[in-house]
């Protein structure tokens, strides 16, 4: 005891390393985590799926934060929010950062999809990650939504009532969802509590047990793209190649065969320090870009909830203005939202089953019309809902 | 010049509605066939310069230079039409009406006429500059892509006047609701997929004219055969006979691609209309209600089976082109194209069904069965906007969206042989083009006769009276007599 005393300071925590690694394996750990292999090429698009966990801590601290503050009861939800944006000197500031950075996290999720897709880096081996990936994107816009009735003023009273009120729609089993969800037959107390618990527990308990298991399936399988060659070389001993390109791959790699393609990229980098450096500048600037949005705009707060208004017109958040105007555009017949829940069922049911659907093992875009199209048509449909929303919510 | 002159010197010329209105629709719809073709075939001709450019082919070189000769061969009588319109037919025969909508939308007009001059300045220089700029190419398509911008801009600019007499609502006093009233953002989709879809059809009837053209003797040349020999003299080492033959064979196939490319693009972009229609349909029906019904349950809703019956035979007619194409060439599932036509002309029936065969809602409320199906009710779980239809229609997309995936997988996998088409699936193509040509006539028709009453919607009738006294048409409201 006295010898270690007295020994200098930098042996001393060199020894205290050596313990601590000696019971954890924290260096093999970062050795793995920094120096694995990844492609060459398409960084700066991989860079989102880091961009997309960076922006769900920031939700995770900011919601913390928040946290401290907030009431969730009927009584208090709107004082304890309108306590923090008069009188807390930050309180506007983080409830900026947690609204633009949800805005921003959907957005950049939406982003880190679409880069999937069209490199349809969702094929074998890799079908569990666009499982998890997809499943995790609903989380997110569970969030979404039960984050904007939490504040409990007019707009999210109303829009309590409004999505709440989604799944009475459903035959047989509709009206007993709406009253889980409302606690009760009309909006109220139980409500609100309700959608706190879903918002800070159930929601984020499935979303980073998911988000685990899509690191791990990462981290297993290696990054995919398109724009990768992986066929061999033509005129060439394809046997040779191969065996030359498996002596040569780099952890998460040697190559998985498919068919006659391969799933490893021909050209590797280490993880650190190259794209290490994407991914913290592209999540630097996504934050930046939310701090300084947050501190302008800040979060909007209406009014008190009041259930006996008639005037109130409540308006959907930017990204629920597809399925609002899908729900204007359906007949006024109650029965139509069979055909809602349907057609929007059935497009998540093939988002999430698409590596199941496209089983070909074409992946360029071009070589691929029978998910393309189809998803050209919906991506149409999305947006052209989304413009008609903003038209109608204008000529109000 | 006091008020009442100035309102007696806008009397119209005498005629009739009717003949006036016949001369409007006249002029008017063979100027909007020519309009919407050089719009939306700008933006194929700018995705073709892209093509040529990525991928070296000549096809679409060729493609893009003849709908440039074509703009400006179309572009004269265009103006033309449309010159004639304005100052013989609006402001001769509907006077007081045009210049009440000038004044209304008078900055909107100046814009577009702006966009015309940057139309003219383009469209000409292409033109004299075609050859000379090929070894520019990125300019060349630079300015293709200006003129698809000017072209849909100048499109936007005509919706909000369009879409402004059919929705005012509040437009004449304020710019940006004029600009952006209930019905403009729609209809400027609807028409920009349809002005895209249009040239696509051009382009299948034009590719499919010379086809058969060029195979009326002959028939088509076999996709592996060599062309037919005819030597009569040489020129160098090949003989004349075939050189001719191969050149014919040669047209032959390019215009066959050229059919391809334009019925893809004709059925595809159709698809999206039935999404894109039926909002507009329902931003109608919540804006101008009178409008809505004499198109649905009205009027005009005998005129709107036929349109529907047209929208139902281009996926009709698409398919058994894809049919045609496939089966010649050996591809596999070919004979799912022959299923998929035959579902969609039982879907084009049932759409077509006129509205008072199925009891509308108001009809199911009165006998008390306004409950599901499943209740002993009559209600349609596709709904009650046109009992039925809404179930065809989103049938035919569904289906009309899986022939088209199936043709374009065939083609992407290379089992569409070039040469192989046959003459029957150029006559399939030829009528598209007939088919959507008389779609926008009928929509047309619809269009301009749903207002009735009126001309600007709830403000000026269709005999020139001003009925809204809210604070529209400010300068002519002082000018009445």
């Amino acid at each position: 005891m006295s010898s270690w005393l007295t020994r200098p300071i930098t042996t001393r925590l060199r020894a205290g390393m050596e313990w601590f690694d000696d019971r954890t394996g924290a260096t093999e750990l970062l050795h793995k985590g920094l120096y694995e292999a990844v492609p060459k090429k398409g960084g700066w698009a991989y860079a989102l799926g880091s961009a997309t966990l960076a922006l769900i801590l920031l939700q995770l601290f900011t919601g913390i934060f928040l946290l401290l503050d907030y009431v969730p009861s009927v009584n208090e939800a709107y004082n304890s929010l309108d306590y923090l944006r008069s009188s807390d000197a930050f309180g506007a500031w983080v409830r900026g950062l947690h609204l633009w950075g949800s805005y921003t996290l959907i957005f950049v999720i939406g982003l880190h999809m679409l880069r999937t897709f069209l490199s349809a880096s969702y094929k074998r081996p890799r079908e569990l990650n666009w499982v998890s990936g997809a499943v995790l994107f609903f989380l997110v816009l569970g969030l979404a939504i039960t984050g904007a009735m939490l504040p409990w003023d007019q707009a999210a009273y109303w829009t309590s009532v409004v999505v709440t009120n989604i799944p009475h729609y459903i035959p047989f089993i509709g009206d007993g969802i709406r009253k889980l969800l409302r606690g009760g037959d009309f909006v109220g107390p139980i409500t609100l509590t309700r959608t706190f618990a879903i918002h800070v527990w159930v929601l984020p308990f499935l979303m980073f047990s998911l988000i685990g298991a899509h690191l791990y399936l990462l981290r297993r399988h290696g990054e995919f793209g398109a724009w990768v060659n992986y066929d061999t070389d033509p005129g060439e001993d394809e046997e040779k190649q191969i065996g030359e390109r498996i002596r040569h791959a780099e952890p998460p790699y040697p190559a998985k065969r498919i068919g006659r393609r391969y799933a490893a990229p021909r050209e590797t980098v280490p993880f650190f320090p190259n794209q290490l450096f994407k991914d913290v500048a592209l999540s630097t600037v996504l934050v930046a870009v939310i701090f300084v949005m947050g501190l302008i705009s800040g979060a909007p707060l209406d009014g008190p909830s009041n259930p006996a208004t008639l005037s109130y017109v409540p308006t959907p958040e930017w990204f629920f203005l597809p399925l609002d105007q899908f729900l204007v555009v359906a007949p006024t017949n109650p029965l139509i939202a069979i055909a809602i829940f349907g057609v929007i069922g059935l497009g998540a049911a093939l988002m999430v089953l698409l590596p199941f659907i496209d089983r070909s093992p074409e992946r360029r875009p071009l070589r691929r019309p029978e998910v393309i199209i189809p998803a050209l048509f919906m991506a149409f449909t999305v947006i052209f809902f989304a413009v008609l929303g903003i038209n109608r919510l204008y000529n109000l | 010049m006091n008020a009442h002159l100035l309102l007696d010197s806008l009397s119209p010329v005498s005629g009739s509605i009717l003949t006036n209105g016949v001369v409007v629709a006249v002029v008017i719809l063979l100027h909007i066939q020519i309009a919407t073709f050089i719009t939306g075939s700008t933006t194929l001709a700018a995705v073709s310069e892209a093509i040529s450019m990525a991928r070296g082919d000549d096809r679409h070189e060729r493609l893009g230079h003849m709908l440039l000769k074509s703009w400006v061969y179309l572009f004269g009588f265009g103006s033309a039409t449309a010159i004639f319109f304005v100052v013989f037919v609006l402001s001769g025969l509907w006077a007081i009406f045009w210049t009440a909508l000038q004044q209304i939308t008078f900055w909107v007009l100046v814009f577009e006429a702006a966009m015309f001059l940057v139309e003219i300045a383009l469209v000409y220089s292409m033109y004299a500059n075609w050859e000379r700029l090929r070894a520019h190419r990125r300019a060349r398509l630079g300015l293709l892509v200006l003129l698809t911008i000017t072209l849909w801009w100048q499109m936007f600019l005509i919706d909000v006047v369009a879409s402004f007499m059919l929705t005012p609502n509040g437009g004449d006093v304020n710019l940006l609701n004029q600009v952006l009233n209930p019905t403009q953002l729609p209809l400027t989709i609807h028409r920009t997929i349809g002005n895209l879809a249009w040239s696509g059809a051009v382009l299948a009837f034009v590719g499919a004219f010379n086809y058969l053209r060029l195979t009326r003797r002959s028939g088509a040349p076999q996709p592996d055969a060599p062309a037919a020999m005819r030597p009569l003299r040489s020129v160098g080492a090949m003989a004349v006979g075939h050189l001719e033959a191969e050149r014919r064979r040669t047209e032959i196939l390019h215009w066959e691609w050229v059919t391809q490319w334009g019925v893809l693009w004709a059925v595809a972009l159709t698809l999206l209309q039935p999404w894109v229609g039926y909002s507009y349909a329902k931003e109608i029906q919540l804006h101008a209600y009178s409008a809505w019904y004499t198109m649905m349950f009205g009027d005009l809703s005998n005129v709107f089976l036929l349109q529907i019956f047209l929208l139902g035979s281009v996926f009709v007619l698409g398919s058994l082109y894809f049919w045609r194409r496939m089966n010649r060439s050996g591809a596999p599932r070919a004979r799912r194209q022959l299923f998929l036509a035959i579902v969609l002309i039982l879907l084009t029936l049932l759409a077509v069904q006129p509205a008072w065969f199925a009891p509308t809602y108001a009809d199911t409320v009165a006998a008390g069965l306004n409950r599901p199906w499943w209740q002993g009710g009559l209600l349609n779980p596709i709904g009650n906007f046109i009992p039925f239809k809404a179930s065809a229609l989103i049938g035919m997309v569904l289906f009309g969206l899986w022939s088209v995936t199936s043709y374009a997988t065939a083609l992407s996998r290379g089992h569409i042989k070039p040469g192989g088409s046959g003459r029957g699936a150029q006559r399939a193509a030829l009528l598209l083009g007939v088919v959507i040509s008389m779609m926008m006539l009928v929509m047309g028709v619809i269009r301009e006769h749903s207002r009735q009453p009126y001309l600007i919607n709830g403000e000026i009738t269709l005999h020139q009276q001003i009925t809204n006294t809210a604070p529209s048409v400010p300068s002519l409201q002082q000018s009445q007599p």
